[in-house]
């Protein structure tokens, strides 16, 4: 077989089984209902261990899927529909909305550098984690600007919000939280999209307020990076 | 014309999904060719925001493609993890300390902002009475 008709052949079976386990893993989740049956939680590890099993590397994986990471883009414009729905609520709470994403973006980056420090990592890897609570493109973009190693950033995003949006259900669970839009701010501060299309499983005030402290997040952070940038060097 | 637009529209799941790609697909080209740090997804979603609010693009064109992208949302991210596939070295000490520091940060991220977001509320609550 030729050898780019064998990479083709694999391209088309990492997507079908990507789609397939996320199938199965949504079926189970309706079925289970826990935070650790999350079809994000279980997609990824079950494709991963997959990937382990057939010794794939990334790029014949995502040679099949690199559609699916490009939907990312019309998903978020897509949120200015339920933002816009919720939009007499948000101009009624505006400061608590604006106290809540400065006060989550100090802990967020304030928490990693703390807790990477204390692990002694090192630098490079402490700023690469620096922006991880944000969506990718906008933690890539601070990365880079305080000296992290982008790539890097990337990777931690996406485990971020994997983990996240299962540890989210979690806090729900723990905190009893009266107001919607603190159910929701947690979600888009801590776990960027994946929280916010968790959030949206939880209420649809929820998921707007997500959805919004998202991308006030990071727009946040790609603002605060060259002020912080010259402190961290 | 708009009135004809919005009847092919709010008919169509697929054809709406088609339209939030097209408006990403501008927006980013444009960030591209301007060289902005912003995603073209976020440039899309402000100008999606500002014609629902002018009135131009009603909510009934998009409102289902919406609903169908974010549903799915979760898997998108999916590909992206698998960049660990070429990243050995993250599964060792320093990969467990790295998710260590993760998932710790988005527990204090989260327990953090969401109580900030109560108190202001229960505060705001109290005083406006």
């Amino acid at each position: 077989m030729p050898a780019e008709v064998h990479s083709i052949l694999w391209a088309v079976f990492w997507a079908m089984a990507t789609l397939v386990i996320y199938g199965i893993s949504l079926l189970t989740h309706r079925r289970l209902g826990r935070w650790w049956t999350s079809p994000l939680l279980v997609t990824w590890l079950a494709c991963l261990a997959l990937a382990f099993s057939l010794h794939a590397t990334y790029g014949e994986y995502i040679k099949g899927t690199h559609w699916l990471v490009t939907l990312l883009g019309p998903a978020t414009v897509a949120f200015a529909m339920p933002i816009y729905e919720q939009r007499d609520m948000i101009r009624r709470h505006w400061l608590i909305l604006a106290i809540g994403i400065v006060a989550g973006t100090t802990i967020a980056i304030g928490s990693s550098w703390v807790l990477a420090s204390v692990l002694n990592l090192s630098p490079s890897l402490r700023l690469s984690l620096l922006p991880r609570s944000v969506s990718t493109p906008f933690a890539i973009a601070f990365s880079q600007d305080v000296g992290g190693i982008p790539e890097l950033t990337a990777t931690c995003v996406v485990i971020t919000g994997v983990v996240g949006a299962a540890l989210g259900e979690l806090v729900l669970k723990l905190l009893p939280l009266r107001s919607s839009f603190a159910r929701g701010a947690l979600f888009g501060m801590g776990a960027h999209g994946a929280g916010t299309a968790r959030a949206r499983q939880v209420g649809a005030e929820e998921g707007s307020v997500a959805g919004l402290v998202m991308v006030l997040a990071g727009l946040a952070s790609v603002l605060v990076a060259p002020i912080l940038a010259p402190c961290l060097r | 014309m708009l009135r004809k637009t919005g009847i092919l529209m709010g008919r169509n799941r697929w054809l709406q999904i088609a339209g939030l790609i097209a408006i990403w697909w501008a927006c980013e080209t444009l960030v591209r060719a301007l060289a902005l740090p912003i995603p073209g997804g976020v440039v899309g979603m402000i100008v999606l925001l500002a014609l629902l609010a002018s009135g131009r693009v009603r909510m009934a064109w998009f409102s289902r493609g919406s609903s169908g992208l974010l549903d799915h949302m979760l898997l998108f991210f999916v590909p992206a993890t698998m960049a660990l596939l070429d990243h050995p070295e993250l599964f060792s000490l320093t990969g467990l300390k790295v998710l260590v520091v993760i998932c710790a940060g988005t527990l204090i991220v989260m327990v953090g902002t969401a109580l900030v977001i109560e108190a202001c509320f229960r505060w705001s609550a109290r005083h406006a009475r």
